[in-house]
């Protein structure tokens, strides 16, 4: 207990978001780093053969429980633990809890890439993590809604900015989704049986995205951008029916990643029409952020921090439109099974909501450090490094998932399909290489800006 | 059997739902809107807005021809699979 007091007093006066940003710029490296090698294990499969920690079947799942839970959540959180109590004109109520929290969340992130390295995997996608972690996980949310819910109840403020709304429905829903896409009541297993399973495996796995990260980021682009160009929301009104309308519609969505499954067609069909209908929230949410900074692009670009999430919201854009394509049948009878998802995966969690997150970590890290950050010229550079890799992977897998769709139709056999791609997944790793320097480059920038930086102090 | 289950568990969501949207609705949370609109600004330091640099104007072209493509290559596969339709 005195430790805690004492790395709370150690952080200073926003030590829960301090610890936030730590947390996720630290997982963003070694959730690269598991990247790369699951990566390497798509060119050369006997690569590291006989490492069975990070065999394919196991860093696969580490990487992406990592980016998930470890980089871009507990990013977004930084920001939200930082922008809630401005919104609200209050403090955050508890800063030590903020740091047990961040503490915990470190602790439970090492036990869940421990287990999936021994292979104690529930084997569902976005469900891997065993029950012991599943629980914990569960809690962390538990402490953030807490803390969250006790500022909103302290505040002087009497509305509520839409952001706040972003990021308390964010974490209450994901805290209960993920006790049930988790099937927490059977520790053994952590699943139904047949059918009924994939259905809320993928209703708690669209939640993943559509509530947890989406609301999160979308929070932090409402409060940053207009900060940044220093000009009122284009209209509060607008940000609350797409707040409402995105929780409506992306609640129904799940079924989608299950077309090509026996599930009742009734479900595909609410499926269908709410991905098509995702146009309304994402729309409304564009329109409004970007009248907002409408003439004001030299601000963004003078903000390292609202150039990222000014970009968030473009890559934003893309996923939308191209996850609604996606979503028609007969489009994904070409797009489904096949690397064109893991492309739509990486621009919509990574190039949306994790340049986002970094885009909130560099908006707040001036601010909860009082110091200019250590070097603009790092995070400008980490900015086209992640920009580049990004766009680079999202192609080139867009164009794998097209030649892999392509011979599926026709019937090709697999073996003459992969060498045919194998350039590809060089192509893809090179550009994973542009996303790993960044990756390495920001956190040598956060940890020097949070602890080491020479900068005087700005306040 | 689990659409007992999953029907129970959608309409608890929508109650909640319902309720916190009849809050909101009570506790005026759709009123005063224009001043909502400035909550982000309060306490901001007033500074002057900087100007778009040729740098800047670079980048966002840069970000409007990755659009482009972004947009022409979803295109590209919509009309591809609607060829493919026999
Ligand atoms: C907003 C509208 C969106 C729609 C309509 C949409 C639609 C879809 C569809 C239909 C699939 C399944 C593709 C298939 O299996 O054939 C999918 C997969 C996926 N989407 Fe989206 N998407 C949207 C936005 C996003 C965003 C914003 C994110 C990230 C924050 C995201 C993350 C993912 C991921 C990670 C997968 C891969 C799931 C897997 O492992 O199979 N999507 N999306
Ligand atoms: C060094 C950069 C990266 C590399 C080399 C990399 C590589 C990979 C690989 C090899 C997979 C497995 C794909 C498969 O099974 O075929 C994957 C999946 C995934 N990655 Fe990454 N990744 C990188 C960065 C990121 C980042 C920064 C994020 C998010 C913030 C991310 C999010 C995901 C997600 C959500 C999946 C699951 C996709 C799906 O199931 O459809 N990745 N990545």
């Amino acid at each position: 207990m005195a430790s805690i007091v004492n790395i709370t007093e150690k952080l200073g006066s926003q030590a829960a978001a301090k610890a936030f940003t730590l947390t996720s710029a630290v997982w963003f490296a070694f959730a690269t780093s598991f990247g790369m090698i699951a990566a390497g294990y798509l060119i050369a499969p006997d690569f590291m053969a006989n490492i069975e920690f990070i065999q394919f079947g196991r860093s696969r799942p580490i990487h992406v429980n990592l980016v998930l839970f470890g980089f871009v959540t507990p990013g977004l959180l930084a920001a939200a633990l930082y922008y809630a109590p401005r919104l609200l004109r209050t403090h955050l109520y508890s800063q030590r809890l903020g740091v047990v929290t961040a503490i915990l969340w470190n602790l439970t992130l090492v036990i869940g890439v421990i287990s999936l390295g021994m292979g104690y995997s529930q084997g569902r996608e976005y469900a891997e993590l065993p029950w012991a972690v599943d629980l914990m996980i569960a809690g962390l949310f538990g402490l953030v809604i807490f803390n969250l819910f006790m500022t909103v109840h302290r505040r002087q403020e009497p509305i509520l900015y839409v952001s706040i709304w972003y990021a308390c429905a964010a974490v209450v829903l994901t805290a209960v989704g993920y006790c049930l896409g988790n099937v927490i009541w059977k520790p053994d297993s952590g699943a139904l049986l047949g059918i009924p399973d994939a259905i809320l495996l993928w209703f708690y796995g669209h939640n993943i995205f559509g509530l947890l990260l989406t609301p999160l980021a979308l929070g932090v682009a409402y409060y940053v951008l207009p900060l940044a160009t220093r000009s009122p929301l284009y209209s509060h009104t607008l940000s609350l029916i797409g707040f409402w309308s995105l929780i409506v519609v992306y609640t129904h969505v799940g079924t989608h990643h299950l077309l090509q499954v026996p599930v009742p067609t009734w479900l595909k069909a609410i499926s269908i029409v709410d991905s098509v209908g995702m146009v309304i929230p994402v729309m409304v949410f564009l329109i409004n952020i970007w009248f907002t900074v409408k003439g004001k692009l030299g601000d963004i670009h003078a903000d390292i921090g609202a150039k990222f999430v000014f970009t968030g919201t473009i890559m934003y854009f893309f996923a939308n439109i191209q996850g609604s394509f996606m979503a028609l049948p007969q489009v994904q009878r070409v797009t489904h099974f096949n690397n064109w998802v893991v492309g739509h995966a990486h621009l919509g969690v990574f190039a949306f909501a994790g340049i986002t997150a970094l885009g909130g970590l560099y908006f707040i890290l001036p601010k909860i450090t009082k110091k200019p950050l250590y070097s603009r010229y790092l995070a400008d550079l980490q900015y086209w490094l992640i920009l580049i890799g990004v766009s680079v992977m999202i192609i080139d897998l867009t164009i794998v998932g097209l030649l892999q769709g392509n011979a599926w139709l026709n019937g090709e056999t697999v073996y003459r399909v992969l060498p045919e791609i194998h350039l590809y997944y060089v192509i893809r790793a090179s550009a994973g290489l542009f996303i790993l320097s960044g990756a390495y480059l920001g956190l040598y920038n956060i940890v020097r800006t949070l602890f080491f930086n020479p900068g005087a102090a700005t306040e | 059997m689990y659409y007992p289950y999953f029907i129970s568990y959608m309409l608890a969501g929508l109650v909640i739902a319902l309720l916190v949207f009849a809050w909101a609705m009570k506790n005026d949370q759709f009123r005063d809107q224009q001043r909502a609109r400035f909550l982000p600004l309060f306490d901001a330091p007033q500074r002057k807005s900087a100007r778009a640099s040729r740098v800047s104007r670079i980048e966002v072209y840069t970000l409007f021809g990755l659009a482009c493509v972004g947009l022409c290559s979803s295109f590209a596969v919509v009309i591809f699979a609607l060829l493919r339709v026999e």
